[in-house]
């Protein structure tokens, strides 16, 4: 994956960095990601198609209109392949998609906008669904294994409500372990029907998070697994992810709700910790500047 | 000997089949400004130095629209390919949203049209199939009733286009 500054961007497309920054806010293509640093990053894959349909658009707006029809085309690809239980042809179809965008935007535009595709084309009672969940969790758990381990920088325990590998949730949760991991968090993926020996686990990762995610158990499985959380590891941030309808009846008080999608969700969470630590910070640091005020 | 005088092959004036040069000229798809110095853009620089949304199109200079006069680019296939920033405060929509739809969404031949209902698809595919000369007919927002609004249609381009400018 080739990424481009906007001034490189900008010159591919021989216009000023302005005008590209212009397109964004009216068009909302080309869509860049964020450095670390907050700067811009285009993918190569959308610039190019962008430049191309420009070479023989009438309009900006078409342009864009057409280079995004093109990119797509990976979502229609991967579709096919999953309506067609062809499951080389599906990791084939979103290899390609991983060519013009970046791993975490390939997993929302093209690998569960397609997965929600098939369940909405054939209902999530179908044979189609269980081939193409299946395989999605699959891809996903794989995608996880490769991701390198870098210095971490939190640890989150994911509480897993959802119902099996065949709830739609499913591969929602997957992709938030995924892209929190690549946020440079350690995820501990837990079920939240395992409740026992609960404290071992936490004395292992001493979590600076807590995610409950999906919503096919019940608020008071849900409880149960929170309270022997806070029992293991004490108060913590807490925050849910797509406990669908069953939110309006949880008790949400001092609990963040996280956007629907993965990208946005992980990022949301790492904000979540690095605010818990600078206030764990704050709060250690007062009592000592107050001594020393003589207060 | 002498020869037969009137035999022989001589040279007369006809009209020319030459068609006279029509001046044409370069304005924004978006804003409808000229580019700079009048310049025809190189293929790679058709973006608008104004304003940055739109493409630099040609158009015969007695079509070409005037900068903020309201106009839209349609295809031969009767689909809006662009609308200046003019045409959507004067029609109300968003360019982003009409764009790949029919232009029949957005104008109509104006009741009591004298080129009858189909001029407009008429004068459409004529000037997107290349036909120089402007056609003039009357329009009216396709929502709305009772309103006449002269219109010019010409080719432009490239692509090759239809081009509908809505005069005053």
């Amino acid at each position: 994956m080739r990424y481009l500054k906007t001034s490189e961007a900008a010159s591919l497309l021989n216009v000023s960095p302005n005008t590209l920054r212009a397109w964004e806010r009216r068009f909302g293509f080309p869509r860049p990601q964020r450095s670390p640093g907050r700067h811009r990053l285009y993918t190569h894959g959308e610039i190019a198609a962008l430049r191309d349909a420009l070479l023989d658009g009438l309009s900006i707006s078409s342009a864009v209109s057409r280079a995004r029809e093109g990119l797509g085309a990976d979502t229609n690809a991967l579709v096919g392949a999953l309506n067609a239980f062809d499951a080389p042809r599906a990791d084939a179809a979103l290899e390609g998609a991983l060519a013009l965008r970046s791993l975490d935007r390939t997993v929302q535009e093209v690998l569960l906008n397609s997965l929600d595709e098939i369940a909405r084309r054939h209902g999530t009672e179908s044979v189609q669904w269980a081939f193409a969940a299946r395989w999605g969790n699959s891809w996903l758990r794989r995608a996880q294994r490769l991701v390198t381990a870098g210095p971490e920088s939190a640890t989150i325990v994911l509480g897993d409500a959802s119902r099996d590998e065949l709830d739609p949730d499913a591969a929602y949760i997957r992709a938030l372990e995924l892209l929190a991991m690549r946020s440079g968090a350690r995820v501990l993926g837990l079920s939240v029907r395992g409740v026992a020996n609960m404290s071992e686990a936490l004395a292992a990762q001493r979590p600076d998070a807590v995610v409950i995610a999906g919503g096919a158990l019940s608020d008071d499985a849900v409880a149960r697994w929170a309270y022997a959380v806070r029992l293991g590891a004490g108060p913590l941030p807490i925050a849910v992810y797509r406990r669908g309808p069953q939110r309006a009846r949880m008790r949400t008080t001092g609990t963040t709700i996280l956007p629907p999608t993965p990208g946005e969700a992980a990022r949301t969470v790492m904000e979540l910790v690095s605010h818990a630590a600078a206030g764990m910070a704050t709060r250690t640091h007062t009592p000592a500047r107050l001594v020393a005020d003589g207060a | 000997m002498a020869q037969d005088q009137s035999a022989r092959a001589v040279l007369r004036l006809v009209p020319s089949t030459a068609e006279d040069a029509c001046p044409s000229q370069w304005f924004c798809g978006h804003c409808g400004a000229p580019p700079p110095n009048n310049e025809t853009p190189a293929p790679p620089a058709r973006v608008c130095g104004e304003c940055g949304l739109g493409l630099l199109l040609e158009a015969r200079a007695d079509t070409a629209p005037k900068p903020d006069e309201p106009f839209m680019i349609v295809d031969a296939s009767m689909a809006v390919c662009a609308l200046s920033a003019a045409s959507e405060s004067l029609l109300a929509v968003a360019e982003t949203d009409v764009i790949n739809r029919p232009i029949t969404e957005l104008l109509t031949p104006a009741d009591a049209e004298a080129n009858g209902p189909e001029g407009l698809a008429n004068a459409i595919m004529w000037a997107a199939r290349g036909e120089d000369e402007p056609r003039r007919l009357m329009v009216r927002p396709a929502n709305v009733f009772g309103v006449r609004m002269p219109l010019r249609v010409g080719a432009c381009g490239p692509p090759r286009a239809a081009l509908l400018v809505l005069e005053d």
